[in-house]
């Protein structure tokens, strides 16, 4: 087998179509490396900048009345994370920064993508974009001919009467693909791994976190390779696995996950933002108004208020009743939306099942939400960083209305909190989950790549034989 | 000898599978193409209907209460929430502000799944800085939707390749290309009648399979001829581009499997390497201004003229307008001061919002210009201009609704100042919003670009070859 190794890796090194693109490829990686590195050292500064000025504006105030403080509101802007750098996944697409004000949970807003031109969906040539497109075209370029050639040119018999066995020989073949790929996706993974650890300020980078992408990739390029080999294994002629091997590629990193995003439109649509905010309008709208003393719930609000402290009116309270309403009609709205959040979720949810459940078709699905998972970069990171600014948003209006209630009394709506007081309001914190757990949500993807790499590596063991 | 040349070609592709291939396969993709591109725009169709539906429901609320208001009779609603408060219209009834598909919408996504085609702008409030992006998970922006842009611009080309790629190089495989030779025809002339001729049969094949399946899903898209006509010239013009680069490979290498890789590469590099690499390098050196750093100076802005704000009026009120009570005089002088405060911060964040709108157009105009750069941007950029999902129709969108906002709040506020009551007459007066698709049909030019990159390719690598007849 060491023998077929050398004499497949001595092949490749004297083919001039390998050479440049390999060529090719390196520089590619190396913009693509050296404009991310950029890309991501801006951002990450910008993020610590923004960060550090919000917090400041924010406790810097002066005195004011909190209700005012709550309408200034405060910004949650999402940590880039480290690995980020190899994977952008959802990121560009989301925005990374929340309002927090009174009486409103808002989206993220200002995209990157909604501020670029539509050249952004061809895609950027990211070292995720190298990783997830060019490598297995690579790997393609050097296994398509793997068998064919050995038909094309006569040699298969000659091997054959060598007696060599033929799991051997594909086998030796196997490690002669693998053995450029995993070396270029070791060094590769190896600088990044390095140029991040040396960076300042970075943010949530472990090398574990690293070495599980590596191990994912690897694992991809082992199913590429595999089925290659199948292609050549049963193509007549090279240039028909040429073709073949295309096709696959094709369908797996673009048609399926296109297709998919049909199927999922269909089965389980989005509501338009326009309907989305009108069901939670029309929700609100019978509900607790913390502002509208009028309305039938706070008119109830009221009577329980002064029948459970055993008073006649809100003047005999020991505490501002207004602010105490206000609190009541944040926790009243912060559940409508987290109602409608939540269904928005579940629709996601379903739509992200229906395209992990195409996985069968297609390993580049399950590759590709396991890697933003790990790289942080996924919708699921996301919803934990919307929900984790939501939760703030509550403790905030919270720490306000509390503070409005308890230090004045009702009708004072000129009551002014001590400019020492925003200093106490905790600092918004959020952090990604633990590996194991991102492992642990990510079981069906990790069950399926395996799935994809043993049943075509069985397949191509017992196909080497019948040839 | 074009005649000769002619019959033996129809006759030998009859008798290939090719072209049985060519057709199912081009069927199968333009039939879920163009399935799918109807299906998104009915759903947007449908989004705007019922938006409609809910805008006629509380219209029909809202006329009630004010026939009954008119007629002197007791309603059950809050003070500050009467209809016949003008404010109350202006805030509380604002119209729908939809930007209605074209009929060729189906045809590209384009930037149609990132943005919101219903808004509603209100009298006062933050008009300058609506929110446009729609709702949608974000995965399905990551790998996009399988539309008609995307089976021309990333499929044809491979179905163009392999149609193309052995044209010659078969001839002298099979050892037929000396016979050739014997015949009263140069070599390079055949290849290029041969070339014509696949051309000629795979544009019309395309072509006519794909109108006749628009017109069995869709057939509104006739509606429009003229953006139809720049449609089919822009396809024949992109399919021509690959044709010629083909012609190139074949009389150039002369190699099938070569061939095949060298085409593939050229696929690769057009089609996915270049975009992918201006869009990189043009987001480094010419970096999208910062959000982050623009909402810090917003906020800022916001922090250090809150005084000043506070003398014109109080910040409880100016948190809430729509809360504000009182008749006549007060509520002139509410509403006066109320504008009066956010005019203060409307003119110190303005230059601001401006100079961050000036840096974005410069790097959007310096990446437009790379568009050359690659016939499948051209492509891009044409499908999404004949289906309005360009971000320039965004844009224009966006620009609209912003200028309907002023007209919307500029008729409220002479009624307030005049101290009017809004009236069901009003009613009928309300200013409607209409989108207009205000962007030139940008196709004709890209395709004429397209032809000429095209011309130029085959003389500066085919010229010289014919010339020599070095084949």
């Amino acid at each position: 087998m060491k023998h077929i190794v050398v004499k497949e890796l001595k092949e490749l090194m004297r083919d001039g179509r390998f050479k440049v693109a390999l060529v090719i490829l390196v520089i590619l990686l190396a913009v693509a490396t050296f404009t991310g590195v950029t890309q991501y050292k801006r951002s990450n500064l910008q993020y610590l900048d923004s960060t550090g000025k919000e917090r400041t504006m924010w406790e810097t105030q002066g005195e004011k009345n909190p209700h005012s403080a709550a309408h200034y509101g405060t910004y949650a802007f999402k940590p880039q994370f480290a690995l980020s750098l190899f994977d952008y996944g959802v990121t560009k697409y989301t925005g990374n920064s929340i309002f927090l004000e009174a009486h409103n949970r808002n989206e993220a807003s200002f995209s990157e993508a909604s501020d670029q031109t539509s050249l952004t969906r061809f895609g950027t040539l990211s070292i995720n974009f190298i990783l997830l497109y060019l490598f297995p075209l690579i790997i393609i370029l050097i296994g398509y001919s793997s068998y064919t050639k050995e038909i094309e040119h006569q040699t298969f018999i000659l091997l054959k009467s060598q007696g060599i066995h033929p799991v051997k020989l594909v086998l030796g073949k196997w490690m002669a693909i693998f053995f450029p790929v995993f070396t270029c996706v070791t060094i590769l993974f190896l600088i990044m791994g390095i140029i991040l650890s040396g960076l300042e300020n970075l943010t949530f980078f472990s090398w574990i976190g690293l070495i599980s992408l590596y191990t994912s990739y690897i694992i991809y390029y082992m199913i590429i390779i595999t089925i290659t080999l199948l292609v050549s294994m049963w193509s007549k002629s090279s240039g028909i696995s040429l073709v073949s091997c295309l096709v696959l590629w094709i369908a797996f990193s673009f048609i399926t996950p296109k297709v998919a995003t049909n199927f999922v439109n269909k089965d389980h649509p989005y509501p338009s933002k326009s309907e989305f905010l009108s069901a939670i309008e029309n929700d609100m709208k019978n509900g607790l108004d913390g502002h509208n003393p009028w309305n039938e719930a706070a008119k109830q609000l009221k009577e329980e208020t002064l029948k459970a402290f055993g008073v006649d009116s809100v003047s005999q309270l020991s505490f501002n009743y207004d602010a105490y309403r206000m609190q009541k009609g944040e926790e009243h709205e912060a559940e409508i939306y987290e109602k409608h959040y939540e269904e928005l979720n579940k629709i996601t949810q379903e739509q992200n099942k229906t395209y992990k459940g195409l996985s069968f078709i297609s390993p580049f699905i399950p590759l590709r939400f396991l890697s933003m998972d790990i790289a942080n970069t996924s919708y699921n990171l996301h919803w934990k960083f919307t929900s984790a600014t939501e939760k703030y948003r509550i403790e905030m209006q919270k720490f306000l209305n509390y503070d409005f209630k308890d230090n004045s009394k009702t009708g004072e709506w000129s009551y002014q909190m001590d400019a020492d007081t925003f200093k106490k309001l905790p600092k918004f914190k959020f952090g990604p989950p633990v590996l194991l757990q991102i492992l642990k949500e990510n079981a069906q993807n990790i069950l399926f790549l395996l799935l994809w790499l043993i049943l075509p590596l069985g397949g191509l063991i017992i196909t080497s034989k019948k040839i | 000898m074009f005649n000769n040349n002619f019959k033996y070609e129809l006759k030998l592709l009859k008798r290939g599978n090719w072209l049985s291939i060519l057709v199912i396969g081009l069927i199968l993709l333009f039939a879920f193409a163009v399935y799918n591109g109807t299906n998104n725009v009915t759903k947007r169709h449908n989004d705007i209907s019922k938006m409609q539906e809910d805008l006629h429901e509380k219209d029909s609320t809202v006329l009630a209460t004010l026939i009954k208001l008119e007629n002197g009779e007791k309603v059950n609603t809050p003070a500050w929430q009467l209809p016949s408060k003008p404010m109350t219209i202006g805030y509380r009834n604002p119209r729908l502000a939809i930007m209605t598909p074209e009929v060729l919408s189906f045809v590209s996504t384009g930037q149609s799944d990132m943005y919101t085609h219903v808004k509603r702008p209100r009298a006062y409030g933050n008009n300058f800085a609506l929110d446009y992006s729609e709702m949608i998970n974000p995965v399905q922006l990551v790998f996009g939707t399988f539309d008609l842009a995307f089976v021309i611009i990333y499929i044809l080309p491979l179905l163009v390749i392999a149609f193309t790629f052995n044209v010659l190089s078969k001839e002298k495989e099979l050892g037929t290309l000396n016979l050739l030779g014997a015949q009263p025809i140069s070599i390079i002339k055949w290849v290029i009648q041969k070339m014509a001729i696949r051309y000629i049969v795979f544009t019309s094949i395309t072509i006519l399979i794909l109108l006749i399946i628009i017109a069995t899903v869709n057939i509104d898209a006739y509606s429009d001829s003229s953006a139809m006509l720049s449609f089919i010239l822009i396809i024949a013009s992109y399919i021509l581009f690959w044709f010629i680069l083909a012609f190139i490979v074949n009389i150039k290498i002369n190699d099938s499997s070569k061939n095949a890789f060298v085409l593939i590469g050229g696929w690769l590099l057009i089609v996915i390497i270049v975009p992918a690499t201006i869009n990189q390098i043009g987001s480094t050196v010419y970096p999208t201004p910062s959000r982050l750093k623009m909402i810090n100076e917003i906020r800022w802005i916001k922090k250090v003229n809150e005084q000043m704000q506070d003398k014109i009026m109080s910040d409880y009120l100016r948190d809430h307008p729509e809360l504000a009570e009182g008749k006549g005089e007060e509520e002139y002088g509410f509403w006066h001061n109320y504008f009066a405060s956010e005019k203060v911060i409307e003119e110190k964040t303005a230059p601001l919002l401006v100079r961050y709108d000036q840096q974005l157009k410069k790097q959007q105009h310096l990446i437009h210009l790379f568009k050359y750069l690659s016939p499948a941007i051209l492509m891009q950029q044409s499908l999404n201009n004949i289906a309005g999902t360009s971000e320039k129709h965004y844009n224009s969108y966006k620009k609209q609704v912003f200028e309907f906002s002023n007209t919307w709040r500029n008729y409220f506020i002479p009624m307030l100042f005049k101290g009017e009551t809004f009236t069901t007459e009003d009613y009928k007066n309300l200013p409607q919003f209409v989108y207009k698709n205000k962007l030139p049909n940008s196709t004709w030019y890209n395709a004429l670009i397209i032809i000429l990159t095209t011309v130029l390719v085959s003389i500066v690598f085919g010229y010289k070859t014919i010339m020599n007849n070095t084949v």
